[in-house]
């Protein structure tokens, strides 16, 4: 008999069967839901009208304010209000709210509230980040979400999985996110990743820091996919060392496992890349967009809000210039990050260097919070979406790519080739080691 | 849920992302079918985009390409602004899971259907049978098969939904069944 793949393994002993096969509708047992601020309010008013007498465990709900935080405008402000009230009525044991804030994803992987073998659910697209820590991570509508906070279940298909296999050596400047597009070139919208696990490993996943896994996993949702994972490691474990709510199993495919289908990828040949504006699939090499005039720059969002990210951009930046056409901001993916990069030195290198920093969380990613593009801007950014209007005006153009791109064409006024620069003394930040 | 439905359907061109069924400025508005139909698919087409735009069509059927509803967005909006105008089943050829969920949880048939595309034009008049997966365009004769919805999808909608289906689940105590 074949063997069974990690996402078919976790959904199995979720659901209390031995073994479940892609395409069977199960209901699983969920370890922790997240829902957050700006539909955070539906959620609890969909969970009290279905009748449930508490929260199927005051532990397990996680409430974070991420995308209103700071609130920009007086609509804003109401609605943080209204959430902050349904929140305290339900009595949560983790609510991070403004001053503790970040975005919600962040959160739940560095604050240990998802572990590997389990299955954490969201409000928020980007759940599928949870894959990062060997965890079934989904996002779903808060109606789910509600369900989830009454019974500790939700129901779910067993999705086919397709394997990345990434072997090869990391060149230097070549993050998570490149692969992440990579594949999306590869792949397209053509339905190959539509509703299915995406699964990633190899050597080269080995030496991937958590922070490129995060990144790798977020984006799954933009391929189309269901969830994306990556089986702890000694790295995973090492991340989750006293952060942990709770006691984890190491799981992983069995070598036999059945793949829908398999790719192999030797990342040395993968250099930074870059999605054209407006479809995400329409990915094109660095150096074929080298010398495209720009005049934001944004590094962020819980694809690329880090520690690690902001390490980076401050190797290329340290004792530089900001180039005098571009507004560039940086916003660190959670306060626990924003201290990190702060202690490292980062945050003031990039200061000096002429960068905007803003307070932790979504930012300008989704378009209504400080940072907004306007007509006819050209922005680059190390977010996650790019469709027309996603920052602000329709007009705006947004090039997407990794943060060592952003940081080299700051230099430059134009999108730049980290490649060509000289390679920094202190670059200590490695994605691949 | 419902088979035999019957129709007229609107053909899309390209890939149709649920930021354009429901726009941004609606996405903190109520989940209302009435309400949300009234703005929805504003931003697909120029000439949906005003009041009513798209329900005033009659529209009963949406057919589709590749990754429906996608580009990451979980709102119910989309599924409660299309049932609103008074859409009975969207075909398509693969769909986002997000709003595959959604579509699930409310009872409106979302049928996946390889060559569908080939076989409909907007204006023509369909039947659809998303129990058994028939579609027959009745406009050209032409007929299909798509993939039929699976028996707990049905059940769902029986019983009005995912949320009507938990409600008699907590009341009759049988959370513990879902499995």
């Amino acid at each position: 008999m074949a063997g069974f793949t990690v996402t078919e393994k976790i959904m199995a002993q979720q659901s209390g069967r031995d073994s479940v096969r892609p395409g069977e509708l199960v209901w699983v047992d969920v370890n922790s839901i997240m829902t957050m601020d700006y539909l955070g309010k539906s959620t609890f008013n969909i969970f009290d009208s279905l009748g449930a007498k508490d929260l199927f465990d005051r532990d397990k709900v996680i409430c974070v304010s991420d995308h209103l935080v700071p609130p920009p405008t007086e609509r804003f402000a109401n609605l943080l209000n209204e959430w902050r009230e349904i929140v305290k009525a339900h009595n949560v044991t983790h609510f991070y709210d403004f001053g503790k804030q970040g975005i919600a994803h962040q959160i739940m992987l560095e604050d240990g509230h998802v572990l590997p073998g389990t299955i954490s659910i969201g409000t928020d697209s980007h759940a599928n980040s949870y894959g990062a820590v060997g965890a079934v991570g989904n996002a779903v509508s808060v109606t789910d979400a509600a369900v989830a906070m009454a019974t500790g279940k939700g129901w779910f298909r067993v999705p086919e999985t397709v394997r990345f296999h990434i072997t090869g050596r990391w060149q230097p400047w070549v993050m998570g996110k490149d692969l992440s597009l990579h594949i999306m070139n590869m792949m397209h919208w053509n339905g190959d990743l539509i509703y299915k696990a995406l699964e990633y490993d190899g050597p080269a996943m080995s030496d991937l820091s958590m922070g490129g896994r995060i990144s790798l996993c977020n984006m799954t949702v933009d391929l189309g996919a269901k969830n994306g994972i990556v089986a702890p490691d000694e790295k995973t474990q090492a991340y989750l060392n006293g952060v942990a709510k709770g006691d984890w199993e190491m799981v992983s495919s069995d070598s036999n496992a059945e793949y829908e289908a398999e790719y192999e990828i030797d990342i040395s040949n993968v250099g930074p890349v870059v999605a054209k504006p407006d479809n995400l699939d329409d990915v094109v090499t660095v150096e074929e967009v080298v010398g495209t005039k720009l005049n934001q720059i944004f590094i962020g969002t819980c694809t690329n809000g880090r520690v690690e990210d902001f390490g980076i951009a401050a190797a290329i930046l340290e004792g530089k210039q900001v180039h005098p056409d571009i507004n560039m901001l940086m916003v660190p993916a959670s306060q626990t990050q924003y201290l990190e990069a702060m202690h490292k030195g980062y945050v003031s290198t990039l200061v000096k260097a002429g960068v905007a920093i803003g307070t932790s969380g979504c930012a300008p990613c989704f378009g209504t919070h400080r940072g907004v593009a306007g007509d006819g801007d050209v922005v680059l950014s190390a977010g996650n979406r790019n469709m027309k209007g996603r920052m602000g005006s329709k007009s705006a153009e947004i090039y997407l790519t990794s943060p060592a791109v952003c940081a080299a064409s700051a230099l430059t006024g134009a999108i730049a080739d980290p490649r060509d620069l000289p390679m920094p003394e202190n670059f200590g930040v490695t994605y691949g080691e | 849920m419902a088979n035999n439905l019957k129709g007229t359907v609107w053909k899309a061109e390209g890939y149709v992302f649920a930021y354009d069924i429901i726009k941004q400025e609606f996405w903190t508005s109520a989940l209302d079918k009435e309400e949300n139909s009234r703005w929805v698919m504003g931003g697909v087409h120029s000439d949906f985009d005003c009041e009513n735009g798209f329900k005033s069509n009659g529209y009963s059927f949406i057919v589709a390409g590749h990754n429906f509803a996608g580009g990451g967005k979980s709102i119910e909006h989309v599924i409660t602004g299309l049932m609103g105008a008074g859409i009975k089943a969207v075909i398509a050829e693969s769909f986002s899971r997000l709003q595959f969920r959604n579509a699930i949880n409310y009872g409106l048939p979302f049928i996946t259907c390889k060559g569908i595309e080939a076989i409909a034009s907007s204006g023509d008049e369909l039947e659809v049978d998303p129990i058994s997966g028939q579609i027959k365009n009745l406009t050209t004769g032409e007929e299909i098969q798509a993939a039929p919805v699976a028996p707990f999808v049905a059940e769902v909608a029986e019983a009005g939904g995912l949320i009507s289906y938990i409600q008699q689940a907590i009341k009759e105590g049988k959370v513990d069944e879902l499995r």
